[in-house]
């Protein structure tokens, strides 16, 4: 069996990663989105639910499903709104980050190289075609987590920072906080790459790559909105097999595109 | 041993032939130009010979290997320059070579003061270390050139080195290039439809024309095949009247003959020949003022082989 070329993969990656941090148009996005959805919004959310007086939300909570509320209900009645909202409620926002980034990074993978030439550069060189692939999962990979993590860290000093004043404890990360970073996170930024690698190496420019990929990609947006809310709300067993399928699918997307992906392949489409 | 072989080279996309049956050498150290207008099968070539793409039908083999399952290995020892440079804008000259360099597992401070080296033989020292974007086209191909020679590789292939040069950039690239090959002993494989700078670089030449091999040799070889014996011009101080021609015709050797402005152009077997009809004409009291033999340049038996086939019996110009 052959084995990884590390260094010419780690070259890659680097490569990619310094191209990336000199790249304003892929940067700011990068960065804006989780700072608004991050920072921003928890910031605006956490102070309007902390200015009004005890509100009453049990009629909110009641229509939840089995004893999903049950977290919240068990709370004192003046901190349930702001715990409901900068703890559950704006957990599927924390999802987006890492599908988005990896999404629009992993766009750039192959499309980008080709809209600005350099791809076939890239092909003429040493590397094993599969180390390229992985080199390209991981360039779009490690940037995404990196500003999930770095962004929930921010959350969390926003999210308890607003809501000390009333709730006078830390709230955020919760265990369940945790396995969705380091584990649904991960495995939603895996499942992002996975299809935008495989539609970068077919379109002609990053554009492209992303019209073909946001028709893919916006569903597993919304269906990670609809669900990551709950996911927050279930055991912690049931959220890592919940994670554990998406890793599955993800690692089933990407060793597809791997076995598939050919130099051949990408020089016809040159 | 060669240290590039081609047999009957096919590959086509999409049911399009972009090149069909080629077959080339080259011998180590050697430069062999392929010649063509865009779409003539030059680029597709490169691309089957440092293994980028696999052949529909035929092998090759380049320093031994086998492109198309030993790929990796051959890269290693193969430079390329593509037509389009292949830098990334945003990173500076440094950081595109340093970059290569590493994917090539070249690395440690040797690496960073070879590059830096390499940077200031052709000119780029002042700035290395500036982004590329806003960088001449000039600048941006020697940067590619820079990038390609790193590694001092054993075979080159360098996809139309001059295109979208200045006329002094490209005798800068063309000369840097002659000094490679001669320097270094490195193959070149040389793309290009620009012909002076093949003539100047390359020993032997294969003529493509929509994916097929119209002749591959030395630009001489393929002007005798073309066009057999010597060509020269006659002076004789006008257009050669009727008489004049049949003096010309009755000489031993002679092959062709056709009036010019100045007076006559011949083809004759050899210089012996040629002696003869200026003797002859001499002898004649007709006055002959020069007699020039006209070797073909590389541009007749360029255009020549082009336009192989439906103009093959017109002579050349």
């Amino acid at each position: 069996m052959r084995h990884v070329d590390r260094g010419a993969v780690a070259a890659v990656v680097r490569k990619d990663l310094l191209a990336v941090t000199r790249s304003k148009a892929v940067i700011l996005p990068m960065l804006l989105v989780p700072l608004l959805l991050l920072v921003v919004l928890p910031a605006m959310i956490g102070l309007g639910a902390r200015s009004r007086t005890s509100p009453d939300i049990s009629t909110f909570l009641n229509q939840l499903p089995g004893d999903l509320a049950e977290p919240i209900t068990r709370l004192p009645r003046h901190e349930q709104l702001l715990v409901l909202v900068n703890g559950y409620l704006l957990a599927p926002l924390f999802l987006i980050v890492p599908l988005m980034v990896s999404s629009v990074l992993a766009a750039d993978a192959f499309a980008g190289e080709k809209e600005r030439r350099t791809l076939e550069t890239l092909l003429h060189l040493p590397i094993h075609a599969r180390d390229l692939f992985l080199a390209k999962l991981l360039s779009a990979f490690l940037p995404a987590v990196a500003v999930s993590w770095a962004g929930f860290v921010c959350f969390a000093f926003v999210a308890n920072g607003v809501a000390w004043p009333v709730v006078q404890r830390i709230f955020v990360p919760t265990r369940l906080w945790l396995v969705v970073i380091f584990w649904v996170a991960p495995a939603v930024a895996a499942l992002g790459l996975g299809v935008m690698v495989r539609v970068s190496a077919r379109a002609k420019s990053a554009q492209e790559a992303n019209q073909l990929g946001g028709a893919v990609v916006l569903p597993l947006i919304f269906l990670a909105v609809g669900q990551s809310t709950g996911l927050l709300l279930v055991d912690l067993p049931v959220a890592i097999a919940i994670g554990g399928v998406i890793w599955v699918v993800a690692g089933l997307l990407c060793w597809r595109g791997a076995v598939r992906f050919t130099r051949d392949q990408l020089a016809t489409r040159l | 041993m060669p240290a590039l072989v081609a047999d009957d080279l096919t590959r086509s996309f999409d049911g399009r032939v972009a090149l069909e049956g080629l077959s080339i050498e080259a011998e180590a150290g050697e430069v062999i130009a392929l010649l063509g207008p865009n779409g003539a099968g030059k680029t597709t070539t490169v691309r089957l010979l440092n293994g980028v793409l696999a052949p529909d039908r035929g092998s090759s083999t380049v320093l031994g290997l086998d492109p198309t399952t030993q790929g990796d290995e051959l890269r290693r020892r193969t430079g390329v320059l593509t037509e389009n440079a292949g830098l990334d804008d945003r990173l500076s000259a440094r950081q595109n070579l340093a970059a290569t360099a590493a994917i090539r597992g070249m690395r440690g401070k040797e690496i960073d003061r070879k590059i830096t080296e390499s940077l200031e033989r052709f000119g780029l020292g002042d700035r290395a270390d500036l982004a590329l974007q806003g960088a001449s086209t000039g600048q941006r191909k020697r940067v590619a050139l820079a990038r390609a020679l790193l590694h001092e590789p054993e075979v080159l292939f360098l996809d139309e080195p001059t295109s979208g040069l200045d006329p002094a950039a490209t005798r800068d690239v063309v000369e840097l290039i002659a000094d490679l090959a001669k320097s270094q002993g490195a193959t070149v494989v040389l793309c290009t439809h620009f012909l002076p700078e093949a003539g100047r670089l390359a020993s032997r030449m294969a003529v493509l024309d929509h994916g097929r091999l119209q002749a591959f040799g030395r630009p001489e070889a393929l002007a005798a095949d073309l066009w057999p014996g010597l060509e020269a011009t006659l002076d004789l101080g006008g257009a050669a009247p009727p008489p004049t021609l049949d003096i010309i015709r009755s000489c031993r050797g002679v092959l062709e003959v056709a009036p010019t402005d100045e007076g006559a152009r011949v083809r004759v077997e050899d210089r012996h020949a040629l002696a003869s009809v200026v003797a002859a004409l001499v002898g004649r009291e007709v006055p002959v003022f020069a007699a020039v033999p006209r070797p073909a340049t590389l541009e007749d038996v360029y255009f020549a082989l082009q336009g192989r086939g439906d103009v093959a019996e017109e002579p050349r110009p």
